[in-house]
């Protein structure tokens, strides 16, 4: 067996959460709180170190006085603490991380996910991939199709589209699956081998 | 008949005892399933092995401890690969527990002897998600003016030359979520681009493959595995694989069961209806 205090605690603390699975009890509840807390903790730590890096050390060590601009963004976030006469002060930053955002986002969606999406369905019909992919496409697209009352031929190709729907699905319902498996081999090889010992190859 | 009816009532606990016994045994004797060589996994290698000794690559750090059982050890093939043909790697991170994870398997290569901004560097997180990405992918000095370990990073020697993502050979992001932020901020710059996602993201990442956006993909431990095999470095991954093997045919058991059962007691439901009437 390990002789790693850490290890011992992560191991303990597996159990304590596994045993949810038989009933809700103390110790897991317990080692949710301390979970959520060290993780609080972790993201209170990295955010003060991105302000000393990112914000103090330039400015003091550096003299790049722009960075006093991002500061005081930062700060006007948290005027409404300092009074409800001061809520105005906080929508300037906030306008600046949306607009940022939407810009930064819009622009590549167009041309990432969907130009370039599109030009990779438009396929010549020399492969089984490319007709199921190509027809496939369509078919899914006509399911969605609520302009008008649909003829029989639209309808049929609803259908299918809705069948590739759910082949999908199951696709990502297996997928889910095999992910949630590989987190369960994840913790049993931590046990097992790190813990007991068991595991040796 | 009964024997079906009483399958389906079987307590939940029994059947996660059943799943953890049948994943234990195959890691502790392994049977050596057979494991073949997925389309995308060949892709990322084919990508990943014209790089040469002393070529630099980008390795995006966007998943959090919960989903690393699934997503680390496709990280550790990766570095044990590049590590080993002499290939230097930049760490960064989208995620706030990335630093902490790349800085853990880092350093057994530190410890081995490669050298800390030299060989390797660890950049560290930044805040902003999409945007901070759009930043650090174009300019890493800019966006890290220190490093994870408080360096200046316009000292670090394997920063030299090196502005953004287009001066480096390859950028490589683990995610435990969809892989859509890097296509869209690092799509369009002129860098391959493999993704190393979480398996329940693999079905939205692969139209990205196959559109050429990502020059490969690897998917969960699964891929981990075909990408040790590839490289002739069987490790962790491939000895799980007999298990994950396993599990899936206990699971599809349990669903075939399951739904047996279901079947037979509803029939005998609407039978003792239609026998009341």
């Amino acid at each position: 067996m390990s002789t790693d205090v850490g290890i011992w605690v992560g191991a303990l603390m597996t159990i304590a959460v596994f045993s949810y699975l038989f009933s809700e009890n103390e110790f897991y509840k317990a080692v949710e709180h301390i979970y959520v807390g060290a993780a609080a903790g972790y993201s209170i730590v990295l955010g003060f170190s991105n302000v000393v890096t990112k914000g103090w050390q330039p400015l003091v060590e550096g003299r790049q006085f722009q960075v006093l601009i991002p500061v005081a963004m930062g700060l006007m976030l948290f005027a409404p603490y300092a009074g409800t006469q001061y809520n105005w002060m906080r929508r300037i930053p906030i306008s600046f991380i949306v607009g940022i955002g939407a810009g930064i986002t819009i622009r590549s969606v167009v041309i990432e996910q969907f130009v370039k999406q599109l030009s990779a369905t438009i396929l010549p019909f020399n492969s089984v991939n490319n007709v199921i992919i190509v027809l496939g496409t369509l078919a899914v697209l006509s399911y969605f199709f609520f302009t008008f009352k649909p003829s029989r031929a639209l309808k049929t190709s609803a259908e299918v589209g809705k069948w590739i729907i759910m082949i999908t699905f199951g696709a990502s319902f297996g997928n889910a699956v095999m992910g949630r498996i590989s987190l369960l081999i994840g913790r049993i090889d931590f046990m097992f081998r790190e813990w007991i010992h068991l595991i040796k190859l | 008949m009964d024997v079906l009816m009483k399958l389906g009532d079987i307590d939940k606990r029994v059947l996660y005892v059943l799943l953890v016994l049948v994943l234990l045994i195959p890691m502790v004797r392994p049977i050596g399933i057979r494991i073949s060589i997925s389309h995308w996994t060949t892709k990322a290698y084919e990508q990943l092995s014209r790089l040469e000794p002393g070529d630099t690559v980008i390795c995006d750090f966007g998943y959090n401890v919960d989903g690393a059982p699934d997503v680390e050890p496709i990280a550790k093939a990766i570095f044990r690969d590049l590590f080993d043909r002499n290939i230097k790697i930049i760490t960064v991170s989208l995620n706030a527990q990335g630093p902490m994870i790349a800085e853990k398997l880092l350093l057994p290569y530190e410890e081995s002897g490669k050298v800390y901004g030299t060989d390797f560097c660890n950049l560290g997180f930044m805040a902003g998600g999409e945007t901070a990405l759009a930043a650090y992918a174009r300019d890493l000095k800019r966006t890290f003016p220190r490093d994870w370990r408080g360096n200046t990073t316009s000292t670090l020697p394997i920063l030299q030359g090196i502005t953004g993502a287009p001066d480096t050979k390859a950028w490589i992001f683990f995610t435990d979520s969809s892989a859509e932020a890097w296509v869209r901020q690092v799509g369009d710059l002129d860098v391959p681009m493999i993704g190393a996602v979480i398996t329940v993201a693999a079905p939205q990442a692969e139209p990205f493959v196959h559109s050429g956006q990502l020059s490969g993909l690897l998917t969960g431990l699964r891929s981990a595995a075909e990408y040790e095999i590839v490289t002739n470095r069987p490790g962790g991954a491939v000895a799980a694989m007999d298990a994950q093997s396993l599990g899936h045919i206990l699971i599809t058991i349990f669903i075939v069961f399951g739904n047996i059962s279901y079947f037979v007691k509803r029939s005998k439901e609407l039978a003792g209806r239609e026998g009341v009437q």
